[in-house]
């Protein structure tokens, strides 16, 4: 949606002056364990408008949002509401006073369905109700605050999206007056994104506030008023929105000019492209349960030395597409051949032979959350020495993996014992992905690889995965940004309703070419790439 | 202002600490209402003191109540490490001793021979058991808690019928129990035999295989995180079935240890709620192997003082109602070792742009 369409009444409303700010931190600091997450943070967000904070990964962001929702304690410092100094020991009491916070990682209980999940732990849920009373409840609220949700849908089966606008929903049902996002788009697809930026401004236009963390800078510029920035756990300062730029505020994040490279320059002694696929598919479809042809009669080739891209909008078949190719699902039909022979089947024998898997989702599937770093890191690499071998586990030489994981990630970390789940979101997505790019001697396959990363991190990725390419490793990058996967790729998948719609070299591709083809709009008729032919421009 | 707050975690030192005071708390609960009823609690307390761990005879019957709560307390908590509950080990103890005895009963020969044999076929028997659950839940992902469960009962009836049926003792005439079985497990100590160092042996040989094997990391991360197992090709549904027939080999060897050890025959009832106990063991033990023998350890202890206190008149009910409570007190130890303080909120004296507080909510 432009800009024009907004309507008049969705701009900030005007707040008479020496109104105190909803909210107001003063001096707040959080340590943890070896950790400075917080130190001497004062910020302040004012009815009728959208704060943006911004920050590196492990900036404290995260844990400054959720000192504020009672969920840890500041150990020094202090919350002013509305003028009076508060403090909360849990979300509930934070909620009870009008401030709700939307997860980095959903906190919804999959198997409830969606109108259980609103009315779960609230005390205006009318006793012993039937679910026909909780679902018109929330039909209601979902009307009323312009979330549209099936209230009888199970969670498990939303997407992410969906999920997102429950989580909402459930926030503003209980009277939030300031709603916390911790990077709410992350997960969500452009379409996603401009609804809940609509549902924001008209949020806001009721006097409420908003306080939203993203790592993507042109959103920031689109959605907020002002922006705080944090680094190292302390505040750099607060601008208006309309004074900064997204140069200035990824310099003044990371603290340096960040410098974007031509990723698709080849190094003089990079390894030419290869000739022979490293992995491909033949006539590959995957069946769903319910019999839906998720991915139907792919043809695709990766080929050592190249970076392709797949675009794509999210649940067009990604996800099987990714599962195929690092075998945690064998196609229904036709062929995977990993170096020009049938692949063993199975995740562990493609991992063993050089194919690495960064997934969509990583605190959830490449990693166990409870358990400690140097287990999480060992993940790829327990069955073969120094750390496996003749049965066993050797603990110490997976602490020394763990750290040398670590060191290339620039990820410190106080306590390699301590539960991954502890690590901010993007230390733990950098983690993963270096795991990876160790085994991946063949191919590395990166399903929106730049999720939740900073963007000084993104940069670093791109890199590591031109010099991947340089090495003469075939990389496969998901994702939904096309101006990502222009920069990267050498050539370009396009998906929708689980087809190939066409293999475009990047040369030739442009972002409305693309859009297009993701649209399933086919090629032209003369073209002669009829879709779902997975036609190979190489 | 001192402020708690609950913690995901809780560390082993501070689940100690709190379960000490819980214990402490316990006794000083039951002395005072021991106390009121007009018992002589100093008495009494001398008393276990002296029973349990003040005396020869005590030690040895700690060591003999913990060697099959060590057996089926690892039992539940080799399940626990891959996500499950293992409730069958009842069951599978009772098969355990079905199979030790009819090889014992039947098998002539030197005991060189047939104590191997013996445990061989308990181990077996015990596996069969928990074969049905097993496959259920691996194929077909049908709940384990259930199934072993309702297996228990199946397994108490056997016994008896065998019991009091075919392998009833036609020389004595015994009632619900086999004739003597005529070897044993030799004695080391007094009373406790040999099965008592080997479950100890058990319990620290399964500790290493989780912690140092690839075998036991699998197992670790499939519990953790059957996602994060899937993604890296673990043969999770091999490593369920692996872990679900070791437990019931392991519960099952504690009815062969009982059977050959103690008792010397078959008997109705026998399991004595061991399997059961098994499971308290096994929160007790937070899904450590190793902490399987002291919480085994506390357990007997329980068990022990309660026999000591039946002798003196108070009633089975009562010994039950405090067995409860001490459990009760060190579960509501354990939740609070999930507390920690954390600093009140300070002012910094650095801030200057702090408006007027007006109210402190
Ligand atoms: N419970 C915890 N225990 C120990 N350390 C923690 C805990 N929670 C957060 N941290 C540490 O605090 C620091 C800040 O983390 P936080 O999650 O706030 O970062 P963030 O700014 O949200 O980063 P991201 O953009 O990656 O999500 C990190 O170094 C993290 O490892
Ligand atoms: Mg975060």
């Amino acid at each position: 949606m432009a800009e024009h369409d907004i309507p008049a009444g969705i701009t900030p409303p005007s707040v008479p002056p020496g109104t105190p700010p909803v909210l107001q931190l003063v001096g707040i600091s959080k340590y943890f364990p070896g950790v400075i997450a917080n130190e001497d943070v004062s910020l302040d967000v004012r009815s009728g408008e959208i704060l943006a904070l911004l920050g590196e990964n492990g900036a404290g962001k995260s844990t400054l949002m959720n000192v504020v929702t009672g969920i840890y304690q500041a150990d020094a410092g202090e919350m002013i509401l509305d003028g009076y100094g508060v403090q909360f020991s849990s979300p509930q009491e934070a909620i009870r006073a009008g401030i709700g916070m939307v997860h980095q990682h959903f906190r919804l209980v999959p198997a409830f369905t969606v109108a259980e999940n609103i009315h779960l732990g609230w005390s205006e849920t009318p006793k012993n109700a039937s679910s026909a009373i909780l679902e018109a409840r929330t039909k209601e609220l979902s009307e009323r605050f312009g979330f549209p949700v099936t209230p009888s849908a199970r969670v498990e089966d939303l997407s992410a999206g969906e999920q997102q606008r429950v989580e909402i929903l459930r926030v503003l049902a209980r009277k939030a007056r300031l709603l916390i996002l911790d990077e709410p788009t992350a997960v969500l697809t452009p379409t996603e994104a401009r609804d809940l930026f609509r549902a924001l401004r008209a949020f806001r236009a009721e006097g409420n506030a908003v306080i939203i963390i993203s790592h993507k800078l042109d959103e920031v510029m689109e959605i907020s008023d002002r922006v705080t920035i944090l680094r190292g756990g302390r505040k750099i300062g607060t601008w208006k929105t309309t004074e900064c730029s997204p140069r200035m505020l990824a310099a003044t994040m990371v603290g340096r000019e960040i410098v974007r490279q031509n990723l698709l320059l080849r190094s003089e002694n990079a390894a030419p492209r290869g000739t022979v696929a490293e992995l491909s598919l033949e006539n590959v479809s995957v069946r769903d349960d319910r019999g839906v042809n998720t991915l139907a009669d792919v043809t695709l080739n990766v080929f050592g030395g190249e970076i392709l891209g797949i675009a794509g909008v999210a649940g067009n078949g990604q996800r099987e597409l990714t599962e195929v190719l690092t075998g945690l699902t064998a196609p229904t039909r036709g062929q995977v051949l990993l170096g020009g022979s049938p692949a063993k089947s199975g995740a562990a024998a493609f991992a063993r032979q050089g194919v690495g898997h960064i997934p969509q989702d990583r605190l959830h599937s490449a990693l166990a959350p409870s358990l400690g770093i140097t287990d999480n890191m060992a993940l790829r690499e327990y069955g073969q020495p120094p750390v496996g071998g003749d049965g066993l586990y050797r603990a110490s030489a997976a602490l020394a993996l763990a750290r040398e994981i670590a060191d290339v990630a620039e990820v410190t970390i106080p306590d390699f014992a301590m539960p991954v789940r502890n690590l901010s979101g993007g230390n733990q997505q950098r983690l993963v992905a270096r795991r990876e790019i160790r085994i991946a001697d063949r191919v590395l396959v990166a399903a929106y690889p730049s999720r939740g990363l900073d963007i000084g991190a993104i940069a670093t990725m791109h890199r590591y995965f031109a010099d991947l390419r340089d090495q003469g490793v075939g990389i496969v990058v998901v994702s939904e940004d096309l101006e990502e996967l222009l920069n990267l790729s050498d050539r370009i998948g396009v998906l929708c309703h689980g087809r190939l719609m066409a293999v475009l070299d990047a040369v030739d591709a442009d972002i409305e070419r693309i859009g297009l083809l993701m649209g399933g709009r086919t090629e032209a008729p003369g073209a002669g790439m009829a879709a779902g032919q997975g036609a190979d421009l190489s | 202002m001192m402020r708690f707050q609950r913690f995901p975690t809780a560390p082993a030192r501070l689940v100690l600490a709190w379960r000490a005071a819980a214990l402490v708390a316990a006794a000083l609960i039951i002395g005072v209402l021991l106390a009121l009823s007009g018992r002589n609690v100093f008495e009494l307390a001398e008393l276990v003191l002296k029973s349990t761990i003040g005396s020869r005879f005590g030690l040895e019957d700690l060591a003999l109540f913990m060697t099959p709560l060590i057996l089926t307390g690892s039992a539940v908590t080799v399940t626990s490490r891959i996500g499950l509950w293992n409730i069958g080990a009842e069951g599978q103890f009772y098969l355990g001793a079905i199979g030790a005895a009819g090889v014992g009963l039947y098998m002539p020969g030197s005991p060189l021979l047939v104590l191997p044999a013996m445990a061989i076929v308990a181990m077996l028997c015990g596996v069969a058991w928990i074969a049905v659950p097993t496959l259920a839940r691996a194929w077909a992902g049908v709940n384990e808690i259930i199934t072993t469960l309702l297996l228990n009962f199946v397994a108490g009836l056997l016994t008896y019928w065998l019991a009091t049926g075919p392998w009833r003792d036609r020389v004595t005439g015994a009632l619900a129990s086999t004739g003597r079985i005529h070897v044993a497990i030799p004695e080391m100590w007094g009373v406790v035999h040999w099965g008592f160092p080997v479950a100890l042996l058990i319990a620290c040989g399964l500790a290493a295989i989780m912690t140092w094997t690839s075998w036991g990391y699998e197992v670790r991360i499939s519990g953790a995180n059957p996602g994060a197992a899937r993604y890296a090709g673990m043969p999770m549904r091999a490593r369920i079935i692996a872990v679900m027939l070791l437990s019931g080999a392991l519960a099952a060897l504690a009815g062969m240890f009982e059977v050959a050890g103690t008792v010397h025959r078959l008997q109705g009832g026998m399991a004595d709620n061991f399997g059961y106990l098994g499971i308290v063991v096994a929160v007790l033990a937070r899904r450590s192997c190793l902490a399987v023998i002291p919480a085994a350890l506390l357990m007997a202890l329980i068990l022990d003082a309660g026999i000591v206190l039946q002798t003196q008149q108070l009633a089975a009910t009562v010994v039950l109602a405090i067995t409860g409570l001490v459990l009760l007190l060190i579960a509501i130890g354990d939740e609070l070792a999930h507390y920690r303080p954390v600093a009140p909120a300070i002012r910094p004296a650095t801030s200057s742009s702090r408006p007027e507080k007006k109210v402190t909510a």
